[in-house]
């Protein structure tokens, strides 16, 4: 099986080709997402997630922690933005920054008692905590409305000098959330191709080896814990911005998983790109399938089932192997180069 | 539900026909040019749980709706059209709410939304029902929230609340059983604003809350509760626990026999949570808003119709979950006709202060849409375990009504602030 | 201080129903190292299979569903109770078969998978009992309530706890005193040479899985009169399940066991005197426990911490 440090680590620019098709399919899409048969406010959530996923891969693929509590840092940033909204003032920037604080700040704490486990246990500990940030969302319902959700939340105009963009129409917001992800998304290809990602991966291939050779582990496995904890926040504040409220289910264990299940099923442990491929892959499962059956769940389950049995290595794998499996093409000696 | 099901083929094609290139243009513009269309077929989103905490009762609600539905078809539609359905599982998670409700009226062309039984879910429909202006029916969503702050122009409520059912019971209550009252909360929204409006009847009559438990959400375990109220020894307790927790406790209730040893004072108990149960499940008083055995006209044809329409459903007999989601499409459905529209705003002015006679409703008393709340105000009926009846269905013994007056929560009209007409975007389904 | 006696008591019934609901869970994770999270869908399919056995779901109408339920109550409900966690037990084999795979890679790759089962079990569960609640009966002679100091107590959670303290030794028996554990606990730790001393370990994590699963089974069985039977009931199983592994130690038997009878009179005593806490008092001791005793109360190194 081919895992992330398989694929040569590229410096310089992010400007490679998939990086091009991802940010042009981003751009235009809500030119064609109605004419492929899906609406406008999927995109929003595909691109949202796709932010999500993609943070949480590099906790999850790169430095090879397996968080299964990670929905509680998408939840935490959708309470801190409502929060801001609510309590402080009705502003765009300052509820993103609040979203992402609230979550780091959690991450960090989390990430502290997190550190020092390796393996069964960590997972563990995450759905731990997670179900602690959970029970908490719940049962402070003075604060965050509990079940029924903080409610209202408004979407602020976005304001660059002197243009005011009203976010309420969900093309103008799709654009913005669409800006933020790319942003980010080119910001993470900087960090995982940088000595960064090569430390991380080194703590996901031997641990004890990564300590020998010098590195304090524990400081680098807190610190992927919460910058990836802060792009669940932005994410999580974003998506408070999409449903203009925040719920706690987010945070359950079952949602949880599901980010696992779409990261992994997409090939999120095999390349950059897999949690770009899961989370689409889910979504339009899910609202096809959804569409067809009222069983869709269990048909999505048993395909996730299969995968982790044939293809753990998910669709990014699936398409790396066959990449290798075609004659090659103009450049043989030309490594595949991220997917 | 073989009509709920569309060929996703045959919507990609009428769906591209009818936006042709304008697909950048929002979300609103192809609607409304296909409203222009002759005799196009009205399009209800149903957005029931199929999954999840509720989905039990959600395929009640459906059913309901199904029915009203087929019934209008029958007669050939309203204004003309046919009224055709779209169904997607809402899984008893609001964050799912919100998205169904998004593809319904953007990609589906849903002109109006139906359904739901848990509160979160109901909330995250209506708010972005209100953004687009598409009317919302909470057909069983039993909140008090839902007609008080967390009110919308386009959603209308058709259950009974919690503080409905707490006025029609409390009164007569204390007298029967004494002052000294134990409160059972469940610690959540729903659970404290019901426990709240018990305790404003309670200082109202000249009760006494002696203690009030809070029950965390999610027990499964009430062993050391019910031996709490053992040991206070209350003359009645006001238990307000919902969904799964609910379904728990009245197990553990039914094993220690404590039923009929305490006096309990319960809220709504919905037909598809108890239906098929042993009876010492319905211990205490508990309140419904219609039951298949009332003694009125026009009942037994009901029950009639549900039979013929669902012979093999596990629930033989329709109860109020299934009577609610009737009642709201057939509502909706005479609204629209006597609008002579489907434009939302006059849809929303037939609907508001509508009055619907008791004959009609099959209940004891005249019911209306409140103007105010959107809340449907109706008949509230107390309820008890049948016990000794032969009949599998016939488990409740109906102890008596309330009328709507009487039961009108007065502090709804308060917490509710609509949106104005103005700032409701127009729609036309 | 006497009113405090019966919460005690509760308690400690309370802890032994959440051992009985851990116990294959742990018995997995301590052997085998994989976090079955489908065990709260054996569970809830363990009963609805005895529920159906007992009412005879499947055969009902056949000469032989009539003769069946001509029988009395008490002994469709001991067959039932035997044969549901069966036939849970060969649906956790079935699982282990698709769980083979993942041997060897990542413990991550077990807990998707089983993840991804318990959806799938959930929702057949779904499609073939349908979503509504369900009624487990009790033979009379187990069922009703009977009073100790003046308080009325379920006389079918006390058969349940005694059968939990039944079940307990019983695992723990097997595990220490057959040559059977003592194979399955090498396995665990050095599966190279219980290979090398010729044991099948193919076969051996076949019936550990089965076991556990089968544990899974009776444990819902036994809970359904309590909680009530519904499709969904899984979850309510696996977070307990999961707290007490953690709060005991992975692969620690006994320190499930000691978790399980804390977190019980946790819930128990918060949930007299400070009922709004009740559920919460798990995570507090969760956070507790942990923080101090990074591996649980009796857990050892496990082999999947590197």
């Amino acid at each position: 099986m081919i895992t992330l440090s398989d694929i040569p680590a590229r410096g310089g620019t992010p400007f490679t080709l998939p990086m091009a098709l991802f940010v042009a399919i981003l751009a235009t899409a809500p030119f064609w997402l109605q004419w492929v048969g899906l609406y406008q406010y999927l995109g929003v959530e595909i691109a949202i997630w796709i932010l999500f996923a993609m943070g949480f891969n590099l906790l999850f693929g790169y430095t090879g922690l397996h968080s299964f509590g990670h929905g509680a840092y998408l939840g935490i940033g959708a309470y801190g933005f409502g929060l801001f909204q609510h309590g402080v003032a009705v502003s765009l920037w300052g509820g993103l920054l609040a979203a992402i604080l609230a979550a780091t700040v959690a991450g960090a704490i989390v990430g502290a008692f997190l550190s020092h486990r390796r393996g069964i246990y960590y997972a563990l500990l995450t759905i731990g905590f997670g179900q602690v940030f959970w029970f908490t969302a719940m049962k402070l319902h003075w604060l965050t409305g509990g079940e029924d959700g903080l409610l209202n939340i408004p979407r602020p105009d976005l304001v660059i000098g002197p243009w005011r963009v009203n976010l309420n129409d969900n093309a103008a917001f799709y654009w913005f959330v669409a800006g933020i992800t790319a942003v980010a998304v080119v910001l993470m290809w900087r960090v995982v191709n940088a000595p960064v990602g090569r430390i991380l991966q080194a703590i996901r291939q031997n641990e004890t080896r990564a300590r020998f050779v010098g590195y304090d582990v524990w400081r680098w496995k807190w610190l992927a814990f919460t910058v990836s904890a802060a792009f669940a926040g932005l994410a999580g504040g974003l998506f408070a911005m999409a449903q203009q409220s925040a719920y706690p289910d987010v945070m359950s264990l079952h949602q949880s998983g599901v980010i696992v299940m779409m990261v992994l099923v997409g090939g999120g442990l095999v390349s950059f790109w897999g949690p770009v491929l899961g989370v689409i892959l889910y979504f339009i499962a899910r609202d096809v399938l959804g569409g067809l059956t009222e069983a869709w769940l269990l048909w999505y389950g048993l395909i996730f089932v299969v995968m982790v049995m044939v293809r753990p290595e998910g669709l990014a794998g699936l398409i790396h192997t066959m990449a290798r499996r075609a004659p090659p093409a103009v450049a043989p000696a030309a490594k595949p180069e991220t997917v | 539900m073989a009509q709920s099901k569309i060929s996703r083929r045959r919507l990609l094609t009428t769906a591209a026909a009818a936006t042709g290139g304008m697909a950048f243009m929002g979300p609103w513009m192809h609607t409304r040019v296909y409203a222009q269309a002759t005799a196009k077929p009205i399009r209800i989103g149903i957005t029931s749980d199929a999954s999840g905490q509720y989905a039990n009762s959600g395929a009640e609600d459906r059913r309901g709706m199904m029915m009203a539905i087929a019934e209008a078809n029958a007669k050939g539609g309203v204004l003309g059209r046919k009224i055709e359905t779209f169904h997607l599982d809402t899984e008893t998670t609001p964050a799912t709410g919100s998205r169904v409700a998004e593809r319904m009226i953007t990609r589906e062309n849903c002109g109006f939304l139906v359904g739901a039984i848990h509160s979160g879910v109901a909330n995250a429909i209506s708010q972005v029902a209100q953004k687009y202006g598409v009317i919302y029916l909470n057909t069983n969503s039993s909140a008090p929230s839902e007609a008080g702050q967390n009110c919308h122009r386009v959603k209308f409520v058709f259950d009974a609340n919690g503080s409905n059912f707490a006025k029609a019971a409390v009164q007569a209550s204390i007298e029967k059983f004494g002052k000294k009252w134990v409160l059972l909360t469940n610690d959540y929204v729903w659970g404290h604003s019901t426990a709240a409006a018990t305790k404003a009847l309670l200082k109202q009559f000249g009760g006494e809350m002696i203690e009030e438990i809070l029950v965390p959400q999610g027990t499964r375990d009430f062993s050391s509760q019910l031996l709490k109220i053992q040991q206070l020894k209350p003359g009645a307790v006001a238990a307000a626990i919902g969904g799964d927790d609910q379904k728990a406790m009245r197990q553990q209730i039914a094993q220690l026999g404590m039923g009929d040893k305490t006096a309990w004072i319960n809220n709504q108990q919905d037909w598809p949570d108890v239906y098929g149960l042993p009876l010492d499940n319905l211990f205490g008083v508990f309140g419904t808003t219609w039951y298949y055995n009332l003694d009125l006209p026009g009942v037994a044809d009901f029950v009639k119709r549900y039979k013929t329409m669902f012979p093999d459903t596990a629930i033989k007999v329709p109860g109020n979950v299934f009577y609610n989601g009737y009642w709201a499409v057939r509502e909706l459905l005479g609204a629209i006709e006597r609008a002579g529209s489907t434009n939302n705003i006059k849809v929303i002015k037939a609907l508001e202060g509508h009055k619907m006679p008791a004959r009609d409703r099959m209940q004891h008393h005249d019911a209306w849409i409140d103007p105010v709340t959107h809340q449907v105000q109706q008949s509230i009926y107390l309820a008890t375990a049948n016990v000794g009846t032969k009949d599998p269905d016939d488990m409740f013994k109906i102890l008596g009504n309330t009328s709507p007056q009487e039961a009108l929560d007065p502090d709804a009209s308060g917490a509710c602030k609509l949106e104005s007409y103005e700032s409701t975007p127009t729609f036309d389904a | 201080m006497t009113s405090l006696v019966p919460h005690v008591v509760n308690g400690l019934t309370l802890g032994l129903l959440f051992a009985l609901i851990a116990l294959g869970f742990t018995l997995i994770v301590g052997v085998m190292e994989v976090i079955n999270l489908a065990h709260g869908s054996l569970f809830t399919l363990g009963a609805y299979l005895a529920l159906s056995t007992i009412g005879a779901g499947w055969f009902s109408g056949t000469p032989f569903g009539i003769w069946w339920l001509d029988l009395p109550m008490a002994s469709r409900y001991f067959i039932g109770l035997a044969l549901g966690p069966v036939l849970a037990g060969a649906a956790g084999m079935l699982l282990e078969l698709c769980l083979r795979p993942t041997y060897g890679k990542a413990p991550l790759y077990g807990l998707l998978l089983t993840f991804g089962a318990a959806i799938v079990v959930e929702e057949a569960i779904r499609l073939i009992w349908g979503t509504g609640e369900q009624n487990m009966p009790v033979p009379q002679m187990i069922s009703g309530a009977f009073l100790m100091g003046g308080l009325i107590f379920s006389t079918y959670k006390f058969y349940a706890a005694g059968f939990a303290i039944v079940a307990i030794l019983m695992v723990w028996l097997f595990l220490e005193r057959t040559p059977y554990g003592a194979i399955i606990k090498a396995g665990a730790h050095d599966s190279e040479m219980v290979r090398a001393l010729g044991y099948d370990l193919a076969r051996l994590r076949l019936i550990v899985f089965g076991f556990g699963s089968a544990l899974a089974g009776i444990a819902g069985m036994v809970m359904a009169p309590i909680w009530g039977l519904r499709p969904h009931l899984g979850i309510d199983v696996v977070i307990p399940a999961f707290l007490i592994i953690v709060i005991g130690g992975v692969g620690s038997f006994w320190g499930a066991v000691a978790a399980a009878l804390l977190v019980g009179m946790a819930t128990g005593i918060t949930g007299a005197y400070a009922p709004a806490w009740s559920l919460m008092s798990m995570y507090i001791l969760l956070i507790a426990i942990v923080g101090f005793r990074a591996r649980g109360l009796l857990g050892r190194r496990s082999a999947l911490e590197n």
